[in-house]
């Protein structure tokens, strides 16, 4: 269980002013839950899931993962970024290879590990390519097996697929869908599209505009495994589409009020 | 075919426009590209010159190996730490626009003329564009690839050693190849200075004695030098960053 109890983040902008991104926010991500933060772009969502991954310390407030204060990062949380952030002199297996490598494990097995995850996110056959010869999607590929590879307790994934157009995006939400499902890690999932974020969780956090605040926290019911096509005819899934796309909407004039 | 031959047919053709022009001008302080070509085997030839030659090389040789043992790691430490550079970064400023062949007569007036006072100059020399492209190199890493890092449990000292150092390099070697080349200038200029050994004194005792073939030769022998050596470190260096971004489709060097 990860709890976000009170978190506030002031930045210095180089004017030297101080920036609130983020307002006193609390949140509980229980065990095994796909939870999505959704919020316009500049809303501090990606902040808060650097302080999650102990990348950046709140300036207020404490995230803390099976009750400890998060203090800097660890194998026990994933990241996989939207820049994807390969190590670009080394090989796909390589890449994959890095994490089990660093905690130790035997060469012949880390590789066997991570030829199978390779396997797994669809990219077989391009072990050894080097991430500048993959397309956008394939490294995101490589990136979430790397991170698999380590086996994170919680996924921590930033805009993960903002990067891609349309038809991958599309499948690579598909595919993480079926990945997640083998073994349900906890997942915290930033996205601005509300599609995605309704696709994917059992959980939609929606943030205000800067600075950003806990708006309101939305479960999606819909059953599992999810399918695209049978969801699309889904008259549930259709209203919580709308009634977020509305929020949104209502975020949006806050600034202009 | 033509790309390979171009180099060889610019070298040709520059000894056929100083063969044509020193036959031309008739003077004796400028003596035909035969001559000079004829003058290189005698250089090469005498057991004297090869040992000065020796001895250049083997200054060049530790001042550019120090140099880069000492700015790599000098220069990424402060492309990552604001405190490591704003140490450095002042002295640094100083000594970067001072040629360093100027500051010869005070080293050679502390530390004599040998091979402690040419092989730091040349250390100096070449030190300053590998810490600064080090510098660069550490600074574009991109932070995300770091937190990847992190998050697999690497300290700070292994994410500089095991990634800021890897993503840097085609950085940190465009840097050396800069420092190898101004290696070979700072070597020459040191011993023109400090006359006592290597290339630079056989060149300068030929133009104090007349012997302008030699002088022209030695011009030409301590030429193909620079070009043999960044060749080898561009095939080198082509060979270690296979993984990066190819930036000219026209190689710049002779490799």
């Amino acid at each position: 269980m990860i709890e976000i109890d009170g978190v506030s983040q002031v930045f210095q902008t180089s004017a030297r002013q101080d920036h609130l991104a983020l307002s006193n926010i609390s949140l509980t991500i229980e065990d095994g839950a796909f939870v999505s933060i959704l919020g316009p772009s500049g809303c501090g969502k990606s902040t808060l899931l650097y302080i999650v991954g102990g990348f950046v310390r709140p300036t207020a407030g404490v995230a803390s993962m099976k009750g400890r204060a998060i203090t800097g990062p660890g194998p026990d949380r994933g990241p996989v970024f939207q820049e994807f952030a390969l190590f670009p002199w080394k090989s796909v297996l390589g890449n994959v290879m890095y994490g089990p490598r660093q905690q130790g494990i035997k060469r012949p097995d880390a590789e066997a590990q991570s030829r199978a995850l390779i396997e797994m996110v669809g990219l077989k056959g391009f072990e050894d390519f080097y991430p500048k010869e993959l397309s956008g999607g394939m490294k995101q590929r490589v990136a979430l097996a790397r991170t698999l590879a380590y086996h994170p307790e919680v996924l921590l994934m930033d805009e993960p697929f903002g990067a891609l157009d349309a038809h991958t995006r599309t499948r690579l939400q598909n595919d993480l869908l079926n990945i997640w499902e083998r073994d349900r890690k906890t997942v915290l999932f930033v996205t601005h599209s509300v599609e995605e974020a309704v696709f994917l969780s059992d959980k939609v956090v929606m943030m205000t505009r800067s600075p950003g605040r806990v708006r309101e926290i939305i479960d999606i019911d819909l059953p599992r495994p999810r399918h695209r096509t049978e969801l699309l005819l889904d008259p549930r899934y259709q209203k919580y589409i709308v009634e977020i796309e509305r929020m949104f909407d209502d975020s949006g004039d806050d600034e202009l009020r | 075919m033509l790309r390979r031959a171009a180099p060889l047919l610019v070298c040709l053709g520059l000894l056929v426009v100083w063969q044509l022009a020193s036959l031309v001008l008739k003077s004796d302080s400028f003596p035909t590209a035969l001559e000079a070509i004829r003058a290189i085997p005698v250089v090469l030839g005498d057991k004297d010159s090869l040992v000065n030659f020796a001895a250049s090389l083997r200054r060049m040789a530790i001042g550019f190996a120090v140099g880069v043992a000492i700015s790599i790691p000098l220069g990424l430490s402060m492309g990552r730490s604001r405190a490591v550079a704003s140490l450095f970064n002042p002295l640094l400023m100083v000594i970067y626009p001072v040629p360093k062949a100027a500051l010869m007569p005070i080293i050679m007036l502390w530390l004599g003329v040998g091979d402690i006072s040419k092989t730091l100059v040349i250390f100096l020399g070449v030190s300053l564009p590998v810490i600064y492209h080090s510098f660069e190199g550490a600074r574009a890493v991109e932070e995300k690839m770091l937190w990847s890092g992190a998050a697999m449990g690497l300290s700070s000292t292994q994410r500089l050693v095991r990634i800021v150092l890897p993503a840097a390099l085609p950085e940190i070697l465009t840097g050396c190849r800069t420092g190898l080349v101004l290696a070979l200038i700072t070597m020459i200029t040191s011993e023109m200075i400090a006359r006592q050994s290597g290339a630079g004194n056989i060149l300068f005792n030929a133009l104090d004695m007349g012997q302008y073939d030699t002088v022209f030769a030695m011009i030409i022998i301590v030429g193909a030098m620079g070009i043999v050596l960044d060749a080898l470190f561009e095939r080198l260096r082509a060979r270690l960053v296979r993984w990066s971004e190819p930036q000219f489709d026209i190689p710049l060097s002779f490799s």
